[in-house]
């Protein structure tokens, strides 16, 4: 159930930011990440769909222009809904950085993190609403 | 000292590989200088561990800052705090033995009045909780998630609830026993309207449920508060903040069906189940037409309609919305549309038919994944009806795909066995193999052949298998399909068996007669097409022409052609392969015997009984990953045995024949040796004598195999009809087979001789109290003979109680009457399996 780990990955494979939300230790973390840049970044995305089947469970990626952003989810879960969960991620980091790139993402990692934080608890969605999350995320800006 | 800026611009400016690494090891080493001295303050922490994070994201090692992140986030600044908690959730799990230490602040912090730091505190016990901060920490998370009104004085904010919601559901899962504390808040969580809250609660039902039995019932009494939020949801217009592309709140619409159907599921008699049809059909029509995120909401909405008890027009419904995914131009829906038709063809087999066209639209697909789904789907629909329309797809499919060749040995297995099951007749049977050994003959696996081998056998048509073998040689005698190693095998095989039944008569394709020159060189052409194959399949191909050409031998008329014979096996006595080598000298042999022996030895392969095969499926759905492997493999003996089977009788004939040269006896009976090991062969008993030719897997041929052999023999015989029979006494001409104290076993010999038998196997319960009962008897016979068996009288006996069954042998005359039963049974709760030989006939068939 629910979301395992998420992952922003460049085209070279070069993670950009990974979350787990289950416990797999460090080396086999960097060996799951190298293992999906592989399976994804070989994928024609014009023709082929966006999942992946990965060990035992499910990737559901998409890419932004150089970016993949990747959900690792389990068989049973709903492949098109986590889907969803993407765009939403993405046009809220949008709109935060006021049209998000990729080194946005590289120098602002830790804010990247805040973000994902307030949108995805443990693995599970905890709000779907842009402006909620969004107004939250200035407010913590403000103690800075 | 450089800021966390400087560090990512340098890492990003490094101009080589080599140089990138420098960068890094040089900032590691700097942050764990920096970690070692005591007195680091602050400021100077806080920069560090930024750079561990960045050091984290870069995939080094990070772990030995793990202190330092639980020092940063004891810290009385908001942002140090925050930047510690990061840290922590980052770089700890739930396996570190120090997150011991974050208990305590974890405690502090969730307890603040600021809700940022509380949240903080939250967010990271949901992240890396462990078992232990479960049972510490529960009663914090408990307090947060209070929402009623009377308790103003510590009531929490609806931010702070949707977390502790989420964080409670992690509990549960380190801690299945804080249901029974996080269950009493559920009802009042689900009458929330922050969606939100909403998504948590309904995570923690979800939760609560699949780990807590016990919560089940009381969980199921809010189906109706779950239903009137999806009623809500339906009902509702527009609502800015949460749509997506017009979709009210898609993550809800999921998360509330999901959870519905999780708490209906197999509760069939729900009282809510009524209502819940009724929103499905709702939500249906509502979304019909939505795009994207209204796609996961049918796609939720297909899912629940088929695992709780739905209507059979919603049932209908749901498969016409999939085949509406189907024909989209998107893979995403296209994908979970044949993932999910496969899952549900049981539910609804005619309605996915409906679909046909749009399934087998899909083997076109530019997917790869697609193909394969909608290849396991074709198969999954096949019936009596469609499979002249789907084999003509599915031969389309094989012609086309070049690049999809590991899916093609699954093709040719699925499709031969569903050629079995469903043809429409014999000869569109052959005729369709060969299309496929033509088109796929690389990919078929021996047990496919030798199934086909077997098929040809116990075809009794004398017309169409001359009919086949006109065809195979058309089909072989092209270079390509000479290649195609499937076909060659076939080829070959039916040559020497059907060779001689077809000279003489017209090809297909050349309109010539076939002579007997043509087909030793269609033997010689297969021979050096066989070149290039990988050296197994070349050294099966040349054992295969060995035998073919000397069947043929026996059976041709014209002498120069058999000269030729003799000079292709001659050939093969220079082989590298031992195995090759032995055959050749060993047929050389034969090939001086005298007319009489030869024919006699050379004899056309008598029909191997009738074999139940397996499907395999490509994927593994559900988690069925062990179930499915064991299938394949199951259907790997399974048919494996089939081809040893043939093996088998090769050997015998050169057993038989290595006795006769030594004692010149020139009738072919079956020798007491031979039989037995051939009883051995179906037993598989590892006891007894092994033939040194035999391949030493068939040792390893499982009991569980004899149950499969003779699992057709009982499932059709308990419908005979059983007579009376006498209940007490055993007739006097029964001989003992069996005594064990607790159960009897004997033969009695109603009538033998003209190579039939008719035989009475009589059990009895002879023990002075116990009733036995489960008795299954299993007999076997010799291979040369046949055995019908009815069903046993009665499975269960009362002590003195006796049963009967009928067994009737029919084989060469002449044979003797052998049988080894295997014989198993309860007693006194104890199962207790027996396995003996019974010769104790002396009159012969």
């Amino acid at each position: 159930m629910a979301i395992q780990f998420i992952v922003i990955l460049n085209r070279q494979g070069r993670l950009r930011l990974a979350k787990w939300y289950t416990a797999i230790g460090e080396s086999q973390q960097r060996q799951t990440i190298k293992t999906i840049h592989k399976l994804i970044s070989s994928r024609d995305h014009r023709k082929q769909s966006n999942f992946v089947l990965f060990e035992n469970s499910r990737l559901v990626y998409k890419r932004y222009n150089g970016l993949f952003f990747v959900l690792c989810i389990s068989l049973e879960d709903n492949e098109l809904g986590y889907l969803e969960v993407i765009p939403l991620f993405v046009e809220i980091l949008d709109s935060y950085f006021d049209g998000v790139c990729e080194l946005d993402i590289v120098f602002n990692f830790y804010k990247v993190y805040r973000i994902l934080d307030e949108i995805v608890v443990g693995g599970e969605l905890q709000d779907t609403n842009k402006t909620t999350i969004l107004n939250r995320i200035y407010a913590w800006d403000k103690f800075a | 000292m450089g800021s966390l800026r400087s560090f990512i611009r340098a890492v990003r400016s490094s101009r080589t590989i080599a140089d990138e690494r420098a960068v890094i090891r040089k900032e590691s080493a700097k942050v764990r200088t920096a970690f070692r001295d005591p007195h680091l303050d602050e400021p100077h922490l806080r920069k560090n561990i930024e750079k561990l994070l960045y050091l984290y994201i870069l995939g080094e090692p990070t772990s030995f800052g793990q202190v330092e992140c639980l020092k940063l986030l004891t810290s009385r600044s908001y942002i140090n705090k925050r930047l510690g908690y990061l840290a922590a959730m980052l770089i700890l799990d739930e396996n570190q033995e120090i997150l011991t230490l974050l208990t305590n602040s974890l405690d502090i912090d969730i307890k603040s009045t600021n809700p940022y730091v509380a949240g903080l505190a939250l967010c990271t016990l949901g992240n890396i909780a462990s078992p232990e901060l479960a049972k510490d920490l529960y009663a914090d998370v408990d307090r947060m998630l209070d929402n009623d009104p009377n308790h103003s004085s510590n009531i929490s904010t609806p931010y702070l609830r949707k977390k502790a919601t989420i964080v409670a559901a992690k509990l549960i899962d380190k801690d299945p026993d804080l249901s029974e504390l996080f269950i009493g808040r559920i009802p009042m969580l689900l009458r929330e309207k922050s969606h939100g809250v909403l998504l948590g609660a309904l995570h923690l039902v979800r939760e609560t449920f699949i780990h807590d039995p016990t919560s089940r019932e009381i969980l199921r009494k809010q189906a109706p508060v779950i239903l009137s939020h999806l009623r809500f949801l339906v009902s509702t217009g527009y609502s800015p903040e949460y749509d997506v592309r017009s979709v009210p709140d898609p993550f809800l619409y999921c998360s509330l069906l999901q959870t519905l159907r999780c708490l209906l599921d197999k509760d069939d008699n729900n009282p809510n189940l009524e209502a819940l049809n009724d929103l499905l059909a709702q939500v249906c029509a509502r979304l019909e037409n939505s795009k994207g995120s209204g796609y996961a909401v049918l796609y939720e909405a297909v899912q629940t309609i088929f695992a709780i008890n739905s209507d059979s027009s919603l049932k209908v419904l749901g498969i016409n919305i999939l085949s509406k995914f189907l024909s989209l131009k998107d893979n995403n829906t296209r994908y979970v549309a044949l993932n999910t038709l496969l899952s549900v063809i049981e539910y609804e087999p005619l309605a996915v038919q409906r679909h046909r066209n749009i399934v087998v639209g899909c083997l076109q697909d530019g997917d790869i994944s697609i193909r394969r789904r909608a290849l396991e789907l074709t198969f999954a629909i096949m019936n009596n009806q469609n499979i002249r329309m789907l084999t003509k797809e599915l031969l389309k499919f094989l012609g086309r795909s070049e690049e999809d060749n590991d899916l093609k040995s699954y093709i040719t297995t699925q499709f031969t066995l569903a050629c079995y099951k469903y043809s429409p007749g014999l000869e569109w049977t052959f005729h369709t193999l060969i299309q496929l050994l033509e088109k796929a003959g690389d990919y078929f696996s021996d047990d496919i052949l030798s199934s086909i081998l077997a098929l040809t056998m116990q075809n009794e048509d004398k017309e169409l298998t001359k009919k086949l073998v006109i065809h195979l040689i058309a089909a072989s005698s092209s270079p390509d399909a000479a290649s195609e190693f499937g076909l060659s095998l076939i080829t070959i095989w039916c040559l020497g068996e059907y060779g001689d039944l077809v000279v003489g008569m017209p090809n297909y394709k050349s309109g010539k007669l076939i002579t007997e020159k043509q087909e030793v060189d269609q033997l010689e052409l297969l021979l050096n097409a066989s070149i290039l194959k990988k050296s197994s399949r070349r050294d099966q191909i040349r054992l295969y022409i060995l035998t073919a050409s000397l069947k043929l031998s026996s059976r041709f008329k014209s002498a120069k052609q058999i000269e030729h014979l003799r000079q292709m096996i001659n050939k093969f006595k220079n082989d590298t392969n031992l195995e090759i080598q032995i055959r050749a000298i060993e047929y050389t042999e034969i090939f001086t015997e005298t007319k009489t022996i030869k024919r006699g030895l050379l004899e056309r392969m008598p029909p191997p009984p009738r074999k139940e095969h397996q499907g395999i499926a490509l994927f593994d759905r559900e988690a069925g990953r062990e179930k499915t492997s064991s299938g394949e493999s199951d259907q790997k003996k399974d048919t494996g045995e089939m081809l040893l089977d043939l093996l088998d009788d090769e050997d015998d004939v050169d057993d038989q024949k290595a006795e006769e040269s030594t004692s010149g006896n020139a009738g072919i009976s079956e020798s007491k040796n031979g039989a037995l090991d051939i009883l051995n062969d179906i037993f598989g008993d590892t006891g007894m004598s092994h033939n040194a030719q035999q391949p030493a897997k068939k040792q390893s041929t499982s009991n569980k195999d004899i149950l499969d052999l003779f699992g057709s023999v009982r499932g059709a015989s308990t419908t005979k009809k059983t007579e009376a029979v006498d209940k007490i006494s055993i007739p006097e001409t029964a001989i003992t087979a069996y005594d064990d104290g607790n159960i009897y076993c004997g033969v009695d010999v109603e009538s033998i001789g003209d190579g039939k038998a008719n035989l009475d196997i009589i059990v009895k319960n002879i023990s002075s109290a116990s009733t036995i009962n489960g008795i299954t008897v299993l007999c076997a016979v010799t291979k040369k003979q046949k055995l019908d068996l009815s069903a046993l009288t009665q499975r269960e006996l009362a002590p003195k109680e006796l049963g009967k069954l009928k067994a009737k042998i029919l084989g060469p005359s002449g044979s003797k009457v052998k049988l080894r039963v295997r014989l198993s049974y309860n007693v006194g709760g104890e199962k207790i399996q027996r396995q003996f030989d019974f010769a104790g006939i002396q009159k012969r068939l």
